[in-house]
């Protein structure tokens, strides 16, 4: 029986490991031998220069616009996606008639590709597009979509956002699904109203879901490339430029393999260090709520 | 009073419902609206004044502009890159999920380790060396460049192997005390049981490898070989005169993933629920 056990399981599990040899492995030391080089992808000539990618990369302005934006995105993408996924779950939990209906139409946005709404909102902001128009006349102004760094920022960032929300309203209502009646039942007749409620109930008991949501949403913005490489190529001055626009214009624009490969390493601690941090944050916040993790 | 105000209640929820669920679906009625509009209208309106056929046949054409693209091949090509790899993935997290979570060989924790190390490895890193591997391998501009550092997925190993780990051991110790072999065992107790997680996995990673654009961009340099989203993309310079089509090349691309998950939208939205508990 041992022995079934086994070669069953190495048998089993042996095209994920050749896979991860191949795929993982040998790219990831391929990866950092590569950044230690002067290379342009197709030359034999390649020199050795030790750390001179790094120090090239941190002193980039480029790159330094990719590691400040990927938080500037975070401020206000984390903020602004999870109280509307909130807002969503909650409004379709206190539905009693047609609940699946809109949760379909909520997640819908999560099914269409970054280059088709790419495209769809390049049409809406068009000058002469009806929402364009509509938007100049409750403004009283023309609003600089894509040419003035805050309002491209913006449009990125709530692209994303429509994308993502109904996506994370439902990891949302599974939480809301899981808490008891009776909690909200016990509360009423000890007198809370329902914003108490909300704030000493469903918050805490929704805790999981916003650990989830939030590491989902952080890792989410070092790693935007659609949006960008659609709308605006990393401008005006910088303002939506990202890791990973700039890692492939590095590598496939300028056939800088080497110095590339430095900036996706640099990109990966980002994400690692970020990530670990609100992972951090939330245990600590989740402590609170006496989350053991 | 106490009915009227239950009342109001419910008249407003459900007005913000219909309104944030328009929002959500807007960009879709506008895409198809535009895609079926005169050109002189496109992007003018919302719902155009007449529906015209002349976008579609334009992208199929190419229109007098002499611009025919590949759109048929692209849409095959999709499917087939999309499919094979979706299939695969399935597969292989079915496989290995199974070992990691029923069969208690030497060294399944350590690869289970690993999974989880890898999980969060952020894979940007292996952008370019995956590339040069695949160059070096002569498989750029190919199918199987596309589908092959993609037919493998750590998520869905991850979920396989937590949905095996929740069967009930006892349940599968009594069929086999009663004489059911590994096969039997396999085909009437797991494969029904997990239909749920094979629709969910099925379908997130089928949109996810459907909306791929970085890698396939990278692979594929040759029209006849790109993805629908990949000629899409690409599109923006001699399509960038030509809204209308652009917008039917959009319809093109979402259809078929919109169609699939209102098939499945009921157990999908369950089996989510079911998942995130």
């Amino acid at each position: 029986m041992r022995k079934y056990y086994e070669i069953r399981g190495w048998l089993l599990t042996a095209p994920y490991l050749i896979f991860t040899l191949i795929f993982f492995l040998i790219p990831l030391v391929w990866a950092i031998w590569l950044s230690t080089m002067d290379w342009n992808l197709i030359s034999p000539r390649r020199m050795f220069v030790g750390f001179g990618n790094f120090v090239t990369a941190v002193q980039s302005s480029k790159v330094m616009a990719s590691f400040i934006n990927s938080f500037k995105f975070m401020l206000i993408f984390v903020p602004l996606s999870i109280i509307v996924a909130v807002a969503i779950a909650l409004l379709i939990n206190s539905l009693t008639v047609g609940a699946n209906l809109y949760t379909v139409a909520f997640f819908l946005p999560y099914l269409a590709s970054g280059v088709v709404t790419s495209l769809v909102t390049k049409g809406l902001i068009a000058i002469n597009s009806p929402v364009n128009r509509l938007v100049v006349r409750i403004l009283h102004f023309q609003p600089p979509w894509l040419s003035d760094p805050g309002w491209a920022t913006f449009v990125i960032v709530a692209l994303i956002a429509w994308k993502f929300s109904g996506y994370y309203a439902l990891i949302f209502l599974a939480g809301l699904r899981g808490i008891p009646k009776e909690m909200y039942e016990a509360a009423a007749l000890d007198g809370a109203g329902p914003w108490t409620q909300f704030r000493r109930i469903t918050v805490p008991m929704l805790y999981p879901a916003f650990f989830t949501v939030v590491v989902l949403a952080v890792g989410l913005m070092f790693g935007i490339f659609t949006e960008p490489y659609m709308l605006t190529g990393g401008g005006p001055n910088l303002a939506t430029h990202t890791w990973q626009l700039e890692i492939y214009y590095q590598a496939f624009s300028s056939f800088k393999a080497g110095y590339a490969s430095a900036i996706s390493i640099l990109n990966a601690v980002a994400t690692f260090a970020g990530v670990a941090v609100v992972r951090w944050i939330m245990r600590y916040w989740g402590r609170a709520y006496g989350y053991e993790q | 009073m106490v009915t009227s105000n239950k009342r109001r209640r419910t008249v407003a929820l459900y007005t913000v419902a219909t309104i944030g669920a328009l929002i959500s679906i807007f960009p879709y009625l506008y895409m198809v609206m535009q895609s079926l509009a005169p050109w002189n209208e496109v992007d003018r309106r919302v719902f155009p004044t007449t529906f015209t056929l002349r976008s579609y046949q334009f992208l199929l054409t190419g229109g007098e502009a002499g611009l025919a693209r590949p759109w048929f091949r692209a849409f095959f090509n999709s499917f087939l890159v999309t499919g094979v790899d979706t299939l695969c993935m399935l597969l292989v997290g079915a496989m290995v999920g199974y070992a990691l979570a029923r069969l208690p060989f030497r060294g399944a924790k350590v690869v289970r380790n690993f999974l989880m190390f890898q999980m969060f490895y952020p894979s940007i890193i292996l952008l370019i060396p995956t590339f040069l591997i695949i160059k070096t391998l002569g498989l750029n501009n190919t199918y199987m460049g596309m589908i092959l550092p993609k037919a493998v997925n750590l998520w869905a190993i991850f979920m396989f192997s937590s949905f095996f780990a929740s069967i009930d051991r006892e349940l599968v110790e009594a069929a086999r005390v009663d004489g059911a072999s590994e096969w039997t065992v396999m085909s009437r107790i797991i494969m029904p049981m997990s239909t749920t997680i094979v629709t969910v996995v099925g379908l997130v990673l089928f949109l996810e490898r459907w909306s791929e654009l970085l890698w396939d961009l990278l692979v594929v340099k040759d029209p006849s070989h790109m993805t629908l989203n990949v000629l899409l993309a690409t599109m923006k310079g001699p399509y960038g005169n030509y809204p209308g089509p652009m917008y039917a090349a959009s319809v093109l691309l979402t259809l078929p993933i919109l169609i699939l998950f209102i098939i499945f939208s009921k157990r999908f939205l369950s089996g989510f629920q079911f998942i995130f508990r």
